[in-house]
C-alpha cells in the first residue's frame, strides 16, 4: 500500500556534506498495519513520515502511495488524502473557529457539496465522540480533544494511512491514553494503517510492527516482543525497553526464571505471581 | 521561606464574561536547595504558577514569596527577581532568535548590560555547565544542531544569568530517552552540587520521579497535594481520578499487590522495584 523503495534523503543547503537524513530505506506498509517507528532524535523518524505524505520528495529512490509515486505532481494531493498526518502539537494544526469547521477543513479544499461535507464531518464526530464539541472553539478543547479534532479532520478525507509524529508528546496522561486508545480503535475497526513516531516504548507495545531506525537508517524491524527484548541493540542507542521489559531484565540476573519474550506489564505480574505460588 | 506562595489566586481577564479562575488560594513553600515536581492535567493551572514565581504575572490576590520577601511590583525589583529565578519554556528552542549559538546565550547577560569579557566568561560558563563544547557549536546556527542539543542551549541561555533558581516547564517533550537521562543528569548536578532549587512541571514521570524531594499536585487550580513522591504515587485511584497517571514500575508494583503479592507500591524506579522484589524471594527462600 504505502511502500519506500532504496529511499534517499539529503536536506538542502547543509554547508559541510553531513550524514543523509535517510538512506537506502525499504519498506511496506500493508493495509490496517499498526506500525510504530522508534529511534534517537535525528535518527530520521519525522523525515520518513513527511516523505510518505509528500511534504518531501525522495534524493534517491522512491516512495508509492497506491500506486502513485510521490514525484507524481499532479497527483500529490491524492497522496496527501491517502497519507494524513498528525503533528506533536496540535495548536499548530487547528486552523479554524469551530470544531465542526476544523474537521470540514480538507473537505471543502476538495470543493464537495456542503450536505456532503456536513454529513462527512457529523460521522466522523460521532465515531470520535466529538458530537458535543462541535460548536466549541479549538482553542477551549483540552490537549487530548484537540488531538482528536486533529484526527477527525485527516480522517474526513477518508485516508488509507494516519502519520502520527509524537502526538502524545505534549499532551497530559489523560490525554496520552485518549488518544493512544482512539488510534487504536480506528485501526482494528476502520481497517486505517497507522504509522505512530513515539519516544516512548510503552506507546508502541501493541504495534504491530516495530522499526528502530538510527543515523538514517532501518537498524531493525518486528514484532515489538522481539523488538524491545534485545535490550543489548536499544541501549546501545541510546533507548530504552519499556518498563516491563527492563525490569525482567534485572530479574533474570537475580536468578528469576521469566518467559523471554514478556513485553507488557501485565505479563510480568503475572509470571511473577505464577512463579511466587510455585515457590 | 525561601519561594512560594500564600492564598495565591489568579484571575484571568478578571470583570470580563471570560474571567477564569485558574489559580485557587494556592499556599505552598518550596525550600533552598529542593527539587520540586509540579503535576496536574493540561488546564490545572501549571504554567500560571510558574508565572507568578519568577515575576511575569501578578497575583489577583494573595502573595508570591521569594528569598524571605513578597515579591512587589516595583519594575527593578521584578527585573533582579528574574536574574535570580530563571524559566525555560515548553519548547523554548522554538523561540530561538539568533544566529549563532554563541548570541543566544549570551543575549540575556548582554541585556543585563554587562560588558563583552563578562559576557564572554558566562557564555563559556554555560555552555560548559551544560556539557556543549563551545568550540564546535558557538558559531553554528542554533537551528543547525540536534534537538538534543537546542534544549541544552536554552537551558544554557537561562544559566547564564547565574539563577539560584530554575524552573522548566515540560523539559523533556520532544526529546529521546538519552536526551532526557542527559538532561535530568545535569539537571540533579546543578541541584545537588551547585546548590540550585529546581522546579520541574511535568506530565512524565518516568524518568523525573527519582529525583524529586516533594511534588506538588494543582487540580482545577487548586493545590490539592504537596508532599513526597512516595506518598503521591502509593494513591492510584486518586491520581486516576484527577486523569493523571504512575510511573510504569509504580503500576506493575501495583499489579503485584493487586493479586496478593506482599509488596510496597509506593516504590517508582526499576532498581526500587528490584530490590523489592527480592525481598519477596528471599522471605520465600527462609
Amino acid at each position: 500500500m504505502i511502500e519506500a523503495r532504496n529511499l534517499a534523503y539529503y536536506y538542502p543547503g547543509e554547508e559541510e556534506v553531513s550524514l543523509p537524513a535517510l538512506s537506502g530505506i525499504n519498506l511496506a506498509v500493508h493495509r490496517g498495519e499498526y506500525l510504530a517507528l522508534l529511534g534517537p532524535n535525528g535518527s530520521g523518524k519525522t523525515t520518513l513520515l513527511k516523505l510518505f505524505n509528500a511534504l518531501l520528495t525522495p534524493s534517491e529512490g522512491e516512495v508509492w502511495v497506491k500506486g502513485i509515486s510521490t514525484v507524481d505532481e499532479d497527483k500529490i494531493t491524492e497522496v496527501r488524502r491517502y497519507c494524513g498526518m498528525i503533528f506533536q502539537n496540535p495548536d499548530n494544526q487547528l486552523v479554524a473557529t469551530t470544531v465542526e469547521e476544523d474537521i470540514a477543513f480538507g473537505l471543502e479544499n476538495l470543493a464537495l457539496p456542503s450536505a456532503e461535507i456536513k454529513k462527512k464531518v457529523l460521522d466522523v464526530a460521532s465515531l470520535l465522540g466529538l458530537d458535543h464539541l462541535l460548536q466549541q472553539p479549538p482553542h477551549l478543547l483540552s490537549g487530548g480533544e484537540k488531538q482528536r479534532v486533529a484526527i477527525a479532520g485527516v480522517l474526513a478525507m477518508q485516508p488509507l494511512c494516519i502519520l502520527m509524529d509524537e502526538p502524545t508528546a505534549m499532551l497530559d496522561p489523560a490525554g496520552r491514553r485518549d488518544v493512544i486508545e482512539t488510534v487504536g480503535r480506528l485501526n482494528r475497526e476502520q481497517d486505517l494503517a497507522v504509522i505512530h513516531v513515539t519516544h516512548f516504548p510503552e506507546e508502541a507495545v501493541f504495534a504491530d510492527r516495530v522499526i528502530i531506525l538510527n543515523q538514517g537508517s532501518l537498524v531493525t524491524q518486528g514484532p515489538p516482543e522481539i523488538v524491545f527484548n534485545d535490550l543489548k541493540l536499544l541501549h546501545s542507542l541510546g533507548l530504552q525497553g519499556p518498563a516491563a521489559v527492563e525490569l525482567a531484565a534485572l530479574l533474570r540476573k537475580d536468578g528469576f526464571d521469566l518467559p523471554s519474550q514478556l513485553i507488557h506489564s501485565r505479563e510480568l505480574v503475572h509470571s511473577l505471581c505464577s512463579w511466587e505460588r510455585k515457590s | 521561606m525561601f519561594m512560594g506562595t500564600e492564598k495565591l489566586t489568579h484571575t484571568y481577564m478578571p470583570g470580563t464574561p471570560f474571567a477564569n479562575e485558574a489559580l485557587k488560594e494556592v499556599t505552598f513553600d518550596v525550600k533552598q536547595g529542593e527539587f520540586v515536581l509540579v503535576i496536574g492535567p493540561s488546564g490545572s493551572g501549571k504554567s500560571t504558577l510558574i508565572q507568578h514565581l519568577n515575576g511575569l504575572l501578578s497575583p489577583s490576590s494573595g502573595k508570591v514569596y521569594f528569598d524571605g520577601n513578597a515579591i512587589s511590583s516595583d519594575k527593578r525589583e521584578l527585573f533582579k527577581l528574574r536574574r535570580r529565578v530563571g524559566l525555560v519554556f515548553q519548547m523554548p528552542e522554538e523561540h530561538f532568535f539568533s544566529e549563532t549559538v554563541y548570541d543566544e546565550v549570551a543575549f540575556a547577560p548582554r541585556n543585563l548590560g554587562f560588558d563583552e569579557s563578562e559576557v564572554q566568561i558566562r557564555v563559556s560558563s554555560a555552555l560548559e555547565e551544560v556539557g556543549l563544547d563551545a568550540g564546535t557549536l558557538a558559531e553554528r546556527h542554533p537551528f543547525q544542531i540536534s534537538a538534543g542539543q537546542k534544549r541544552l542551549v536554552a537551558l544554557a541561555s537561562v544559566l547564564s544569568l547565574n539563577p539560584e533558581v530554575l524552573i522548566l516547564d515540560e523539559p523533556t517533550a520532544g526529546l529521546d530517552s538519552s536526551g532526557r537521562r542527559n538532561l535530568f543528569s545535569l539537571l540533579t548536578r546543578l541541584n545537588r552540587s551547585k546548590g540550585l532549587t529546581v522546579l520541574i512541571c511535568t506530565h512524565h514521570l518516568d524518568e523525573v520521579a527519582a529525583l524529586a524531594d516533594s511534588v506538588l499536585v494543582l487540580h482545577h487550580g487548586r493545590l490539592i497535594f504537596n508532599g513526597p513522591a512516595g506518598e503521591i504515587f502509593s494513591r492510584r485511584e486518586q491520581l486516576y481520578e484527577l486523569g493523571l497517571g504512575l510511573p510504569a514500575v509504580t503500576e506493575i508494583l501495583f499489579g503485584l499487590s493487586e493479586k496478593g503479592m506482599k509488596v510496597r507500591t509506593d516504590i517508582y524506579t526499576l532498581e526500587g522495584a528490584r530490590l523489592e522484589i527480592n525481598k519477596v524471594k528471599r522471605r520465600h527462600e527462609k
